[in-house]
């Protein structure tokens, strides 16, 4: 059929940006294995050049090997931290709106209050109590209110779902609580939740960035916060660096938010 | 007289509605002020956690490694932290409640209370300014997006305002920098001393641009929901001018979500003033914090945190009432 010949189509153009740009990246990085903060100081701030061909950062850094290396470290963050979040919240919204009653009356105001809470605010004070965040203490700290969203979304979602004629009928038929979830609630929440996996995604690569930006980095200094950072320093002598960092960051964040709709019909 | 005739009682605006108007506008208000004292808690219980639960000693990442045993015990005794956690706690609450962190460490002699005030000004003009830009932007451009002004370009400016709004501030904020202060010298360029009002309007106005675009979205699509609804035709028939359909009679119906985004981005708005603080190397509580958060300031990043944890539930509470006070739904 043309219809959703059509619809694949859409789905690998969606889903297009997010791969070439991590793919790209991962080859960059294979082609050159030095360290991505490996300094060449006769090349500081050097415009792009055949040999550097977004040209140098700092210290005569490789710009397109640190933006390569900040990309892939960036997004398999956001990955981990969006999937986990994911797996948390879904089932929570989801298992609250089947239990109903005071379960579902809580699960909803905890996500309404938390909904709106300043999360970056949160991520410095849970990264206060370590002297230099590794990635992991960053996982850690977006983690926290990441699961958030995905438990609002199945909670509204599973509202409509429950009342429907198929539920009601498999559990006519004695279907458990657990089945009624497993097999017939989250197979129809999965293009929602997609989508939100991507926002999620691309809210962490830029919370990540701008906790670099103002210095908040994790401990390898490899991030596209601080190659803004950089940029900013330097922006009347090599406008390039500040360029590039912010294309960079655009460029991630609006791919994962396209990939999520690629699910989405 | 047949019934159609008859005019149908309308909402006489008595004393006694006025009284239970504003007793909705209370109870909401009541409402917010719970959920915001629970935000508050819970970012002050983070703070005060993530200082002495978590492994590693405060006292020694505010002296260092090398610092001797005693020093740090001398330093423990000063922030309080020999005694039992229950008591830090209650002791921490109380501090809370008055606002008295204890001295910074950094600037004996300062109370981090007090430094933290001194920030609190240039943090609010900026958010102030970014809100009420926001504002402006969104609600003209979801004027613009649905009125008969531009025509087909209209359609532009959807279009315009999801590309605004998928772009980070952060990616955006140094870009047009960029571009206005360095290649055009139309602003002063960021951490000039001399920037002043200008500097001022540039910034908040920057950190404003993702919420307007926000609010211009939902504003937009509230609008082309009432747009062809029969109140605005029969006011278009009474002969209203297009400026006095929208702005009169459609507007303060789409206020209500207006109002709500401008909340829900709030939290956001904070994270981006830190965000543009650092950019334009202005002072204020993003700033301050950060250099506590370097110094191992520990009373001052406590007090900071709190204080813009207080910035966002004031302000939250603010946009709570007045969702309240144009959308007699929320009060009920």
């Amino acid at each position: 059929m043309s219809g959703s010949k059509h619809a694949t189509r859409t789905r690998i153009l969606r889903l297009a940006p997010l791969v070439l740009l991590v793919g790209v990246s991962f080859v960059l990085t294979l082609a050159s294995p030095q360290h991505p903060e490996t300094l060449d100081p006769s090349a500081a701030w050097a415009p792009p050049s055949a040999a550097h061909w977004l040209g140098a950062g700092e210290g005569g850094s490789d710009l397109m090997l640190v933006v390569a290396h900040a990309t892939l470290r960036g997004s398999l963050l956001a990955l981990c931290v969006s999937l986990f979040g994911a797996a948390v919240g879904v089932p929570l919204g989801a298992l609250a709106a089947m239990m109903r009653g005071r379960v579902e009356a809580w699960v909803s105001r905890t996500c309404d209050l938390l909904q709106a809470f300043p999360s970056f605010l949160f991520a410095i004070t849970v990264l206060a109590a370590v002297r230099s965040p590794t990635r992991l203490h960053l996982g850690i700290a977006f983690a926290l209110t990441a699961w958030v969203p995905f438990a609002r979304l199945a909670l509204a979602e599973t509202r409509v779902l429950r009342s429907q004629s198929f539920i009601e009928a498999s559990r006519a038929l004695g279907a458990t609580q657990a089945r009624l979830l497993g097999r017939h609630v989250l197979p129809n929440l999965m293009s929602t939740i997609a989508v939100q996996l991507g926002a999620t995604a691309a809210a962490i690569v830029v919370g990540e960035a701008a906790l670099a930006f103002v210095g908040l980095a994790s401990s390898d200094r490899v991030s596209l916060g601080c190659i803004l950072d950089q940029g900013v320093a330097s922006m009347l002598r090599a406008p390039t660096v500040l360029l590039v960092g912010a294309l960079s960051v655009f460029a991630l964040s609006s791919s994962m938010m396209l990939a999520g709709r690629a699910a989405d019909r | 007289m047949p019934a159609w005739t008859q005019v149908p009682p309308t909402a006489a605006r008595t004393p006694r509605t006025d009284v239970k108007r504003a007793r909705g506008v209370a109870i909401a208000f009541g409402h917010s002020v719970l959920s915001c004292t629970a935000v508050m808690l819970i970012l002050a219980t983070a703070v005060f956690l993530a200082l002495r639960l978590l492994p590693g000693d405060p006292a020694a990442l505010v002296l260092g490694d090398e610092s001797s045993a005693q020093d740090r015990a001398v330093l423990r005794a000063k922030l309080g932290l020999d005694a039992s956690l229950p008591v830090q706690y209650a002791h921490f609450l109380r501090g809370l409640l008055t606002f008295d962190f204890g001295e910074s460490i950094r600037k004996p002699g300062i109370m981090a209370g007090s430094r933290v005030a001194s920030a609190l000004l240039p943090t609010t003009e900026l958010a102030v300014i970014g809100v009420a830009f926001g504002a402006v932007f969104g609600i003209t451009a979801a004027l613009l997006a649905n009125g008969p002004w531009l025509g087909e370009k209209k359609h532009w400016v959807n279009r315009v305002l999801v590309m605004v709004a998928a772009t980070p501030l952060l990616a955006l904020a140094p870009t047009l920098t960029f571009a206005l202060a360095v290649r055009t010298h139309l602003l002063p360029l960021p951490g000039d001393p001399d920037a002043g009002l200008s500097g001022l309007l540039f910034a908040g106005s920057l950190l404003g641009l993702p919420l307007g675009a926000h609010a211009g979205r939902i504003g937009a699509a509230a609008l082309s929901d009432i747009a062809d609804k029969p109140f605005l035709r029969v006011a278009r028939a009474k002969g209203a001018s297009n400026l006095s359909v929208w702005l009169r009679h459609a507007l303060p119906c789409v206020m209500g979500p207006l109002v709500t985004v401008l909340g829900t981005q709030l939290g956001a708005l904070l994270g981006g003033a830190v965000v543009i603080e650092r950019l334009f190397e202005r002072k204020g509580l993003g700033t301050l914090m950060i250099e506590a958060y370097f110094t191992r300031d520990l009373p001052v990043l406590e007090a900071s945190i709190c204080a813009s944890g207080l910035l966002f539930v004031v302000t939250q509470a603010i946009a709570g009432a007045l969702h309240a006070a144009v959308d007699p739904r929320v009060r009920a």
